[in-house]
């Protein structure tokens, strides 16, 4: 088996831009573009359990919160994924989304989301008893 | 190409170290920042060509470099308490429809929400 140990990793050609060929060998696809730039689990909205690239959360009203960034992504065009918690009771489904464009955020500095859960006939807000949230895209 | 290194683990001095298998295996191959609201298009994205707006609130991305498989795990995410799924994928493409929870399961109007944006996450083998 053979090892590197270095402590970072820089294109030559283009610092930004590290080659990597596919499972498969058929292709080649950008090492950093492929990466997860921060990643959050969370708590009732309140608190932070584990994460990457993530300062800190910030819980406003019932679903209402903003996770903020350690290091500034580059735009507000990065894509997110995110789950949240069961909500306890018979057909709850929650979902987390983020709120408008605005939020979504001209700095890149922040993300705010909104959590919803289905009970039964109307949606209503809830804190997830854990939110998982990742983000792919550009940093600064 | 610059230069190429064969290395089956990286070791940081602090950090720890990881099997290269986990940069590869563990890399999103495809993600996607999109607009629904009227035509659909693709805000950023990597490994995607194209998308397509087959209607209200169902929208096609087409990969460049195909997945090895159908199977490929996939992440959604939606603003303004709505959600987006996966209604079918194949190696080349896959399809998503918009939901919110306090409506049933239908694909949801993709206007009169300005801006309003979802995004995609696709993790795999590429071919």
């Amino acid at each position: 088996m053979s090892e590197i140990k270095v402590d970072s990793l820089t294109g030559k050609t283009s610092a930004g831009d590290i080659t990597v060929t596919s499972e498969g060998g058929a292709a080649t696809m950008q090492l950093q573009q492929g990466l997860a730039k921060a990643w959050a689990t969370a708590d009732d909205n309140t608190t932070i359990m584990d994460s990457l690239n993530i300062a800190s959360i910030t819980d406003h009203s019932t679903g209402v919160s903003t996770l903020t960034f350690t290091n500034v992504m580059n735009n507000n065009l990065y894509s997110i994924t995110v789950a949240g918690g069961y909500g306890g009771g018979t057909n709850d489904m929650g979902i987390i989304s983020w709120n408008d464009e605005t939020h979504l955020v001209t700095t890149g500095s922040t993300t705010y989301f909104i959590s919803a859960l289905n009970n039964g006939s109307t949606g209503s807000n809830y804190d997830p008893a854990r939110g998982c949230y990742h983000w792919l895209g550009d940093l600064a | 190409m610059a230069g190429k290194i064969i290395a089956d683990q990286i070791e940081h001095s602090t950090a720890g170290s990881l099997d290269t298998s986990y940069v590869v295996n563990g890399s999103a191959k495809a993600w996607a920042s999109m607009t629904g609201a009227g035509t659909a298009s693709v805000n950023q994205s990597l490994n995607n060509s194209s998308i397509t707006d087959n209607g209200t609130g169902d929208y096609t991305l087409t990969n460049t470099n195909a997945f090895n498989y159908a199977d490929y795990a996939t992440g959604c995410g939606s603003q303004w308490r709505r959600s987006l799924y996966t209604a079918a994928q194949t190696s080349s493409s896959i399809n998503f429809y918009t939901t919110q929870p306090d409506a049933s399961e239908t694909a949801l109007a993709d206007s009169g929400s300005t801006g309003f944006s979802v995004t995609f996450t696709g993790f795999g083998d590429l071919a």
